[in-house]
């Protein structure tokens, strides 16, 4: 074949040819290439593969129902210059209607944050469980602080560490419960906002398994200082008890049988006496 | 004056292809129709430059690629991660939704790919656009799709085949401004 060069852009050709975007001469000349030399032939035929897999991989995205958004916006668009003017009216009770809805926020928060004496506030149990759903999963950074040490006494003094700094923060004795006789070990700690201020979340996971099945405690400033008993929610897999003890609001969050996680819940509110 | 509507039912059927498309530059969901709404808005506000001889399809991809890589360019000084390298990173969170439909290393080594690469490659094998169209689309000459394409080609086969080339991103963008 008469092509000095033909090992630079022999790719390229090849990579054309499977594409059919040769003119015909150039094409007989690949066909005469591929005919003499079986390990291009191999090439083009696993490039002709990763095509076929490619179209199979991605065709069925194709084939989804177009979202009703998107067919919305095409029926319905208006480009912007068009309203521009009509923006701009709506601007000023656009500023207006901010400052309703800020003040509708405010008041739903203040509303939501006085339902007193059985402490736990509305919203509390949700963003408990949500707090549990965002990091009992985590592989790699489940806690704020670990208690889990290469040594005994590494974990010693991350625990009192953990239980001297959680005090502080959250203004009341922050005790690291011992879960070990119902199986479950602490791996750490972390400090999370509240609307009356912060809340100390523990983690604990179940010994010798991984994030597989976590609980996770939470102890704050109640808003009412009139002792609670035990209350039960459940919110799909997560069950959640909570109670008020002394001037505590402790909550725990997990995804076990509901006898499980009282057994859990028992096991604080003695070790709090 | 707005959008007729004959040019929205012609936009309306290019969404299936258009979403396809956008889903194999970015591979997650939601951001790639995302960017099919940029794309979609810009084709209506400019509805009027449409050439009605040319094919809407190729036009409305290349609308979404000029989008494509003005995202790129505002985020450029982020970091940028694929999302497909953060599946089984350490920070990943346990037991992670997975499509078991999904041909994990395909998608996996399509996402090692330099974007210069990448797109041409599935914008003709995929979309099944020429060499022409493919260049008009991506504002580059069709020497440069020509060599763009056997070169993804060579390197999704070499990470098919296990070989991962050293920083892709980096020695790949390299070697590309050579070729231009």
């Amino acid at each position: 074949m008469n092509t000095p060069d033909r090992d630079d852009s022999l790719p390229d050709q090849l990579s054309a040819w499977l594409d059919d975007e040769l003119t015909p001469a150039q094409r007989a000349e690949i066909d005469a290439w591929l005919h003499e030399h079986p390990e291009d032939t191999a090439r083009v035929r696993l490039w002709a593969a990763d095509r076929d897999a490619l179209r199979a991989r991605l065709a069925p995205v194709a084939e989804e129902p177009v979202p009703p958004r998107l067919e919305h916006l095409v029926l319905n668009h208006t480009p912007a210059r068009q309203w521009l003017t009509a923006t701009r009216l709506a601007a000023g009770f656009a500023v207006f209607a901010l400052g309703a809805v800020l003040g509708a926020a405010t008041a739903w928060r203040m509303l939501g944050d006085d339902d007193g004496p059985e402490g736990a506030s509305a919203g509390w149990d949700r963003r408990v469980m949500g707090a549990h759903a965002v990091y009992a999963p985590e592989v790699r950074h489940p806690v704020e602080v670990s208690v889990v040490g290469a040594t005994a006494e590494d974990s010693r003094a991350q625990e009192e560490h953990l239980s001297r700094w959680l005090t502080k923060r959250v203004d009341r004795p922050v005790k690291l419960f011992d879960l070990r006789a119902q199986g479950f070990e602490l791996i750490g700690g972390r400090l999370l906002p509240e609307s009356n201020g912060p809340c100390a979340q523990l983690m604990y996971q179940r010994i010798g398994q991984s994030a597989a099945t976590r609980v996770t405690v939470y102890l704050r400033k109640p808003d009412g200082t009139t002792p609670a008993a035990f209350k039960y929610e459940r919110q799909g897999d997560l069950g959640m008890f909570y109670w008020v003890e002394g001037t505590t609001g402790y909550a725990i969050v997990g995804s076990l049988p509901r006898e499980q996680l009282l057994a859990l819940a028992e096991a604080i509110y003695k070790q709090v006496g | 004056m707005t959008a007729p509507t004959a040019f929205r039912q012609q936009l309306l059927s290019t969404i299936p292809r258009l979403r396809r498309y956008a889903r194999s530059l970015v591979f997650d969901a939601s951001t790639a129709d995302d960017l099919v709404q940029t794309a979609l808005e810009r084709a209506l506000a400019h509805w009027h430059q449409f050439d009605q001889r040319r094919d809407i399809l190729v036009w409305v991809i290349s609308i979404a690629h000029n989008a494509h890589m003005d995202d790129r360019r505002r985020r450029s000084h982020l970091v940028n991660v694929e999302p497909l390298d953060l599946q089984d990173g350490p920070d990943s969170v346990a037991a992670p939704a997975s499509d078991p439909g999904l041909r994990m290393d395909l998608v996996a080594a399509l996402s090692r790919l330099p974007v210069e690469q990448r797109e041409p490659l599935l914008l003709v094998t995929l979309e099944q656009l020429s060499y022409a169209e493919c260049a008009e689309v991506l504002h580059i000459p069709i020497g440069t799709v020509m060599s763009r394409i056997s070169r993804g080609r060579v390197a999704l086969r070499a990470l098919l085949d296990g070989h991962v080339p050293a920083t892709p991103t980096n020695s790949a963008t390299r070697s590309l401004r050579r070729v231009v």
